[in-house]
């Protein structure tokens, strides 16, 4: 195979880079994702939540019921083709708003994660790349302090002291969201930093930046990325019980937990105003997680 | 026979490295992976270390590129003392010395392309600019006789034998002086091995280079060492040119591993000293043997041998070998 | 040839495919084994060949689902493996075949004690008729133990797999695989991930313990030293098929397949002499693989002929078989 003459200077424009190039490999991904009949089901689920979510205002029946309104006449409807979730206590379309409150939902899962991990999973890299030294000590040991405190409690605490809204209730999730990358980034770090082509990077002079971030993150970021997609529906689910304790969203834009909440106390008469919105939230958290596994099988390394 | 030579680019001397495992009833307990190694290499020579697991060999290996930090002894490279760890050495000395892994799976990022990996040498070592990188790389991959498509092919996608031409290329790329090759070839097959093997003597000449070639398969250190020294539980039994190596093996342990190697024809068979059968696990580096640590399994052992440590001696000029049996010659001699 | 009585593993025109992204990997194209009772065997090939694929095919561990096996047979004693139904399979892999693991780490059940890994296989070897006794199992454990020549087999009962060496780790698993009367063994590269003394300790034992009892033994190996050493019949195999088979003194004295030839020249030899430049090219991709003969790419004396069928098997002395158009004139 030798071709030894064929290459001049003209080689940098005559080689042509390969399509997949951004590593984004739409078509052996999905082949390795859709080995898994449930985890595209979660896809579909998902799709269908982020996109009703996003259309909101033009797919549902009645999208100004997901503001301020009220109309004492369609109070307490059974579901039916024009309530296709029936109506609630001020009768309101609780399909409609269940969609809007999917908004609210994703917009904080999103910002929750965009702000909670890269801290966490590079405080989790430092900490992994210098273990056992006093560094790693310490974040691990913060870390640990954090996880020691029960999630929702903690969040609770944090939104009671502040002002209750969809922002603190944010803060308070995210403060308490980051540690769990740390820990899963550490573990990841921690043993791929004796792999010998780190060892080969350090022997050639590599520095520490290089190290870091060019060597042992882009090895320790699949659970991460598999890890986001399952906490999607996972901080949506605080998110509610946030909301059902009424620190969240403030009537009237619809949150989960608070429809869920306020339609308690009409139980079981009127059981579609609580019973929806939990399922609702049950299938959120199902579709992510299906779907997790999927991203899992997707970003496994194996001989290709 | 020790001289400083200027021909000789790396000098070892009485190098020990001993591993910290824990603690005994006697105090704390250490593997002696490497204990008291004295040995050369030549410029552009390839010297051939022999043994089984546990003998040291990889460990003199990753102490002489600077993974580990000798506990005791010297090693001098062009005259400089490189005795440290890596991340004290200096860039230059770092680019002079240059290791190939065994295992080529793991010693290449799977999450990079070939482009970056073979990236990083030039980066640190050149002072050329980003944009002639792409040209020297396909000159190094041609080197290697791999195509340039393959700068943008990553780790898992390629075979065995080709992942170990890229880790070669990667060593080739800042123009080193000494290759240290941690048995390159193990983990791969007999066709794709001969390739490989012919490609590093070719690039041997061609770069002037000098390699440390470790391997347990004697076969083929014969056809690519020049000198071969054997060792065993952190010592050196023997050093001895290739082909005296083979037709003259002193020590029983020598004698030993060559009588066990698998040949494939009559010509071969009937080089082979008598058989020996090795009896028994490999000892462990901790519990080291008082007196020559191979006494247990010797078939030839006198009373002295599970006394005394036997010193290196010089047999013949160039063939070197540390066994009573031998020690009462020399004194015969005088 | 021998007589059709004592074939104890007859596999025939075995084509195995591995379904992945773009199609069908076509590992195994027409691959012709046999086995006789109490016979060494040996496969060598290069990594990648189909050897293990087609073990996996014999014993029905390939991976549900993603393979295929769209023709071949496999004869164990007159039955075709690939017709049987589970109960059957279940007895031919606790009762009459055992397969021993390249890497004996990930072989063994690191939360087990070795004792009850060996007692595990003991006991589902049994028939239904004769259930064995937790003492009996003991006592078979021990005596499996002893016959691999590993020391204090009583305390090497209750201990764990990381407790020991590779080389023991490995002689644990030629333990459970002669527990019970075997009729074949198969060793999949044995001690290949050990040093290479202990694994010569481990192909003697092998050696040794086949002798002794009888039992057939495929060993997979690329080490052709070793093939020529300890098997009384070779099949080279390149690219899913079968490209020589013969006795070791025939193979290493006059290969035939400019394959089996490539392979023999590229081995370091003691005498020096230095080493041929092995072959030329690489495994074909499975996923289109080449039309007609697997190794006409590589091959200098490719003719048109070799484009058309893939060669098969043929006879051009007593009993050496070949798998070339151009040698059979």
């Amino acid at each position: 195979m030798r071709n030894s003459n064929q290459y001049n200077n003209s080689i940098t424009i005559s080689l042509e880079r390969p399509k997949s190039i951004f590593r984004l490999n739409l078509g052996k991904n999905w082949f390795k994702f859709s080995r898994n009949t449930l985890s595209t089901i979660g896809l579909v689920i998902v799709v269908v939540i982020i996109v009703s979510a996003i259309l909101a205002p033009w797919i549902t029946p009645y999208p100004e019921h997901a503001g301020p309104f009220v109309d004492f006449d369609n109070t307490g409807q059974s579901p039916s083709l024009q309530h296709l979730c029936g109506t609630d206590n001020i009768g309101r379309d609780i399909f409609s708003r269940i969609i809007f409150a999917f908004r609210g939902a994703l917009i904080m899962a999103v910002l929750v994660l965009a702000i909670a991990v890269p801290p966490g999973v590079l405080l989790g890299l430092i900490a992994g790349y210098l273990q056992n030294t006093w560094i790693d000590t310490v974040i691990m040991r913060i870390t640990d302090i954090f996880l020691s405190v029960p999630p929702l409690i903690l969040a609770l605490a944090i939104a009671a002291m502040l002002k209750p809204t969809l922002m603190n209730a944010m803060i308070a999730v995210t403060v308490m969201w980051w540690p769990w990358y740390t820990r899963l980034v550490y573990g990841m770090a921690s043993s791929v930093r004796n792999e010998y082509f780190v060892i080969a990077a350090d022997l050639m002079g590599a520095g520490k930046f290089h190290i870091l971030f060019r060597e042992i993150l882009p090895n320790c970021l699949s659970p991460v990325f598999t890890k986001m997609a399952l906490d999607v529906g996972w901080v949506i689910l605080i998110g509610a019980s946030l909301s059902f304790v009424g620190l969240g969203e403030q009537p009237p834009i619809p949150a989960l937990g608070q429809m869920v909440s306020d339609g308690a106390r009409y139980m079981p008469t009127f059981w579609w105003m609580t019973i929806f919105p939990a399922l609702a939230i049950v299938l959120t958290i199902l579709g992510f997680n299906l779907m997790g596994d999927g991203i899992r099988d997707m970003l496994e390394t194996g001989v290709e | 026979m020790e001289q400083a030579t200027n021909n000789e680019i790396l000098k070892i001397e009485k190098l020990k490295k001993y591993f910290h495992i824990g603690k005994g009833k006697k105090g704390p307990i250490y593997v002696h992976a490497v204990d008291g190694i004295t040995l050369n290499i030549k410029h552009g020579e390839t010297l051939g270390l022999v043994g089984e697991s546990g003998s040291g060999k990889s460990t003199i290996a990753y102490t002489v590129v600077g993974m580990y930090r000798p506990t005791s002894g010297q090693i001098m490279f062009k005259g400089k003392n490189i005795g440290i760890e890596a991340s004290k050495r200096s860039l230059s000395s770092k680019k002079e010395i240059q290791i190939v892994f065994q295992d080529p799976g793991s010693s290449l990022n799977p999450r990079q392309t070939i482009e970056q990996i073979l990236a990083l040498p030039f980066r640190i070592h050149t002072q050329m600019p980003k944009r002639q990188f792409r040209e020297k790389m396909v000159e190094l991959l041609e080197k290697v006789e791999l195509s340039p498509d393959y700068l943008y092919k990553s780790p898992p996608s390629i075979g065995g034998g080709e992942k170990q031409m890229v880790a070669i290329a990667r060593a080739m790329a800042p123009n080193p002086s000494l290759i240290i090759l941690d048995e390159p070839t193990s983990a791969l097959d007999v066709s794709v091995q001969a390739k490989i093997i012919n490609k590093l003597i070719d690039l041997q000449k061609e770069m002037n280079l000098t390699y440390l070639f470790i391997t347990h398969d004697l076969s083929l250190m014969r056809n690519v060492a020049n000198r071969i020294s054997i060792m065993y539980l952190g010592k050196i039994c023997e050093v001895a040119e290739s082909v005296t190596f083979f037709e003259k093996p002193l020590h029983p342990y020598t004698q030993m591993l060559i009588s066990s190697v698998p040949v494939i024809t009559e010509e071969e068979e009937n080089l082979k000293p008598q058989k020996v059968i090795s009896i028994g696990e490999i000892p462990s580096p901790v519990n080291i043997p008082t007196g020559c640590s191979f006494h247990l399994r010797c078939p030839y052992k006198i009373p002295i041998c599970s006394k005394v440590d036997p010193e290196m001696i010089e047999f013949s000029p160039g063939h070197i070998v540390r066994c009573h049996l031998f020690a009462k010659l020399e004194t015969k001699k005088e | 040839m021998k007589t059709e009585e004592n074939i104890l593993l007859n596999i025939k025109d075995l084509h195995v495919w591995y379904r992945v992204y773009g199609g069908y990997l076509k590992v195994l194209n027409g691959v012709h084994l046999m086995v006789r009772e109490g016979e060494r065997v040996g496969l060598v090939g290069e990594a990648g060949c189909g050897k293990t694929t087609t073990m996996k095919s014999i014993l029905q561990i390939l991976p549900p689902g993603d393979f295929h096996i769209p023709r071949g047979q496999i004869f164990y004693k007159g039955q075709d493996v690939l017709k049987m139904n589970f109960k059957e399979i279940q007895s031919l892999r606790s009762r009459e075949i055992a397969m021993i693991f390249q890497d004996p780490t990930t072989a063994l059940n690191p939360v087990f004690t070795i004792g009850s890994q060996i007692g595990a296989v003991i006991k589902y070897s049994a028939t239904f008729e004769e259930s064995v006794h937790k003492e009996k199992i003991k006592t078979q454990s021990i005596k499996a133990l002893k016959e691999v020549y590993l020391p204090d087999p009583e305390r090497m009962c209750i201990n764990y797999p990381f407790q020991l060496s590779g080389g023991m780790r490995q002689r644990v698993c030629i333990a459970m695989a002669i527990s019970s009367p075997r009729n074949l063994l198969i060793a999949d590269e044995p001690g290949t991930s050990l040093d290479v003394t202990i694994q010569d300790q481990i192909h003697r034992l092998l050696n040794e313990l086949v002798e002794k009892r009888n039992t057939a033994i495929i060993l997979i190996t690329h080490s052709l030293g070793v093939a020529r050493e300890m098997t009384d019949r070779i099949y080279v195999m390149y690219a899913g098929t079968i490209v020589e088979t013969t006795t070791p003194e025939v193979l290493f004295k006059n290969p035939v397949h400019p394959y089996t030839k490539g392979l023999l020249a590229s081995v370091p030899k003691i005498s020096g002499g230095g080493i041929a430049k092995g072959i030329p090219g690489k495994l074909p991709s499975y996923l289109n693989p080449p039309s007609g003969c697997r190794f006409r790419l590589r091959c200098e004396q490719e003719s048109p002929i070799c484009l058309e069928e893939p060669p098969q098997l043929f006879e051009i002395e007593k009993d050496h078989l070949v798998a070339c158009y151009l040698t059979q004139r």
